[in-house]
């Protein structure tokens, strides 16, 4: 009986009995190297983002094949005997999809303006996993941080001048506020873990509930716009918003401004997670929170901190919700909490990753209108394509098991010991971003996975 | 295993709830002209059976969640399975039933959904055992595919998010009254999951298989099995429940915003840890929350002022308030755990 015991994280091997005779037993070795292989290169996540991305086109064209078999429509794109009629042509689907995104320039204005919103939401998620806190509230925390800011900036705005000093000056309150707001709200959570030990995956998800039923309330009987039938706030002055550079004027309207301003906020969270002490108990807490705490974090400060970081930068992307698209606080919220989770996921939790992941989901948003438009494929197809990648990048022993078989065969594991993670690292730092120790990159390899055994092997 | 902390808290929650309900009889008794009498007399036999109506879904989504979670896959998927057989209960019975479904019809779409549920249950086993996904990142995937999927499927089949409404299930006339069948589903499944967890080597397995997986891999029972079990039990469970609500309650598939399951997967999850993986206590736990939303709906019935919206949070925030005084439950040793049998 050997007793290879669930090892599959690097954290748990101390803990582990030893084989009384390792010899023997290739299995307990091949579980040890599987163990130090989940200790993912940078290399090696991105080429399991990029499967699962790859595999998740090919089943949503099946779910989109599937569905045009179901749907009935005049002019079938495929139609034989005996199998039936097929609406839609899935290469067509992508075809449009991705041009949509791109043609006309109001739609690429679109998508950028998409991809300014979900990095603010991906970074929010990223930074609150990466400390090992799963934080599903960014929804609840953008929306509370859009009202605080919609009713600060409207609040301001008559003892401002108007103009641009004045439109600075409201935009940098509306951005406070909404931060603040957002922080105070997945503070919350972080407290509740910390404090009362409450499982923050359920706290997180009620609370989004609850601040989209507080900020309905509220507008509707508070503070709403006298002037209008449907429930939303006072729309914030033309000159507190985002002033659109590049596309011109529209409904479309993107501005430049936030979109740098959102990089920036990648930047910064990026050197805060590398660069300063913080950052560095934050990853610690997140990947061994035993040993973080040993070596003298606290870890429910971390964990109330790292949650209200998280909210304050879901609230920050609640602002630009309102200082550039919707110009108030107004129901029907996008879901950007819920697409900030398959954004950060798809990034490996990585904030430079961010931002092509946040590109992708901006693109995908828009052309979901396109698919919709052009070929009267439902645009929710994107929803279910977000769910399927994370389900992908969920499992990446699945593409481990395929590329063993098919490309790497037995060197696979000799790839992996120690120093894998140190040059895997390296030459993908190079592509990203400046020189960062060695370190950090060990870290930045097992966080997914680390974080998700602690979620299960901790109590909650 | 006696675990103070938890139970003393719960102690305390039990004792505060009857001193709320002592405080509403007196309320009754002293001051009938009252407004809080006026809503304790919303509580009546029609009230405890629009609560056990309430509850179908939360109740079985607690009850899928236990068998999985002690099996050793924490499945926080349970949101998206109730989506899923709702959409597809509603889907196949007004497929087949061409609009207006007939009682039959409305059973096979049912059982239908069930099936859907169990299917989608087995990918997420097979992904979480099999390929050894992250349980948490998994689960998430199952509600995120569903929440996209049903929307998706309604406006492929109706042109809308929204189905059109269809018949509910017939209430059947049991005694000396008249019942809904799902509820009575509940009310049979509960004790049966009690019995088989505390009382069936099934049971003993299940535990061990979370508990102490390498245990039962020594006495010859294949974990791998009992896993499998375990999960497709939840989604076996879930089925009944999402089915239930759209075809025992509600009569419609909705699929705007959260869908018509509106989080109640996710109350179930609360439930099940309140109930301490318990089907009896999760079971009272789902009959809390229930009778909390079902209160909010007689609230507005009566037409108090308050905004619907504001009542409408009550189970959140009490699930959120609840989850601060149990926080700390104990969930299976090995639960999130892959485990690899030693031998083959």
């Amino acid at each position: 009986m050997s007793s290879s015991g669930p090892d599959d994280a690097p954290d748990r091997d101390d803990g582990d009995e030893t084989d009384p005779n390792p010899e023997d037993s290739w299995q307990g070795r091949a579980d040890r190297a599987l163990g130090r292989l989940v200790d993912a290169s940078a290399v090696e996540r991105i080429l399991i983002s990029l499967a699962a991305l790859a595999l998740s086109v090919v089943v949503g064209a099946l779910v989109v094949l599937a569905s045009g078999w179901v749907a009935t429509c005049d002019s079938p794109f495929f139609a034989a005997s005996g199998v039936g009629s097929f609406c839609y042509d899935p290469v067509a689907v992508y075809r449009v999809m991705l041009g949509g995104a791109l043609f006309p320039s109001y739609n690429f204005a679109l998508t950028l303006k998409e991809t300014t919103l979900l990095l603010f939401t991906g970074l929010a998620v990223a930074v609150s996993f990466r400390a090992g806190m799963f934080n599903i509230g960014t929804q609840g925390q953008l929306v509370l941080g859009a009202l605080g800011t919609a009713l600060a900036v409207v609040w301001v705005a008559p003892v401002v001048p108007a103009g641009a000093v004045g439109g600075l000056i409201l935009i940098t309150v509306g951005l406070l506020a909404g931060a603040v707001v957002g922080g105070i709200w997945g503070a919350i959570p972080g407290a509740l873990k910390a404090y009362a030990d409450a499982n923050e995956v359920i706290t997180t998800i009620m609370l989004n509930f609850v601040a989209s039923g507080i900020a309905f309330t509220l507008v509707s009987e508070v503070f709403k716009d006298p002037n209008s039938q449907t429930v939303q706030t006072r729309a914030v002055p033309e000159f507190a918003r985002f002033q659109p550079v590049f596309f011109g004027e529209s409904v479309f309207s993107f501005s430049a401004y936030a979109l740098v301003g959102a990089l920036a906020l990648a930047g910064a969270i990026y050197w805060m997670l590398n660069g300063t002490s913080f950052g560095y108990d934050l990853r610690t807490s997140g990947v061994q929170p035993e040993a973080a705490e040993y070596g003298g974090v606290d870890a429910e400060r971390t964990m109330v901190s790292s949650m209200a970081l998280s909210g304050a930068i879901g609230g920050l992307g609640g602002a630009v919700y309102v200082l550039m698209v919707a110009s108030r606080w107004r129901t029907g919220i996008p879901s950007l909490g819920f697409d900030g989770i398959t954004v950060s996921i798809l990034a490996g939790n990585n904030p430079l990753g961010v931002i092509p992941a946040a590109l992708l989901f901006g693109a995908l948003k828009t052309g979901s209108l396109s698919i919709e438009f052009q070929l009267a494929v439902p645009k929710q197809l994107v929803g279910v394509l977000r769910g399927l990648i994370i389900l992908f990048v969920a499992m990446p022993e699945f593409f481990r098991m395929v590329g063993a078989r098919f490309r790497f065969g037995e060197e696979q594991p000799s790839v992996a010991t120690d120093g894998g993670g140190g040059t895997g690292g390296d030459s993908v730092e190079g592509t990203t971003d400046g020189p960062v120790g060695g370190q950090t990159d060990a870290l930045d390899g097992e966080t997914t996975d680390a974080a998700g055994d602690d979620r299960g092997g901790d109590d909650r | 295993m006696s675990y103070a902390g938890p139970s003393r808290k719960r102690r305390w929650l039990g004792g505060a709830a009857a001193l709320v309900a002592l405080v509403l009889v007196a309320v009754e008794l002293f001051f009938p002209e009252s407004p809080v009498s006026e809503i304790v007399r919303i509580v009546d036999a029609n009230y405890v059976r629009a609560v056990l109506r309430l509850a179908v879904p939360i109740a079985f989504a607690a009850l899928g969640g236990i068998f999985a979670e002690k099996s050793g896959v924490i499945n926080i998927g349970l949101e998206g399975l109730l989506i899923i057989s709702a959409f597809t209960s509603v889907a196949v019975a007004a497929t087949i039933g061409g609009g207006s479904p007939t009682q039959l019809e409305l059973w096979l779409g049912f059982w239908a959904a069930v099936l859907a549920s169990v299917l989608f249950s087995l990918l997420f086993a097979v992904v979480c055992i099999e390929f050894k996904a992250d349980q948490i990142i998994a689960g998430l995937a199952v509600w995120l595919i569903a929440l996209g999927l049903a929307p998706f499927a309604s406006k492929v089949i109706w042109g809308q998010v929204n189905s059109p409404p269809v018949a509910t299930l017939n209430n059947f006339d049991l005694l000396v009254a008249e019942v809904n069948p799902p509820v009575v589903m509940m009310l049979v499944a509960v004790p049966a999951a009690w019995y088989a967890l505390n009382r069936t080597a099934f049971g003993r397995w299940i535990e061990a298989s979370g508990e102490n997986p390498k245990a039962l891999d020594t006495v010859g029972v294949d974990v791998r099995k009992v896993r499998y079990s375990g999960v497709l039990l939840s989604g076996f469970f879930s089925g009944l429940g999402g089915a239930g609500l759209a075809l025992g309650r509600v009569g419609q598939f909705i699929g705007g915003g959260a869908t018509m399951v509106n989080g109640r997967g996710w109350i179930g999850i609360t439930a099940l840890l309140f109930g301490n993986y318990n089907p009896l206590g999760a079971f009272g736990a789902s009959f809390l929350f229930a009778s909390l939303d079902a209160l909010q709906i007689r609230l507005q019935q009566l037409g108090y002022s308050i905004p619907s919206e504001l009542i409408g949070i009550i189970p959140y925030v009490t699930v959120v308030v609840v989850l601060a005084f149990v926080g700390h439950t104990r969930i299976p040793d090995a639960a999130g755990e892959h485990y690899e049998s030693g031998e083959e």
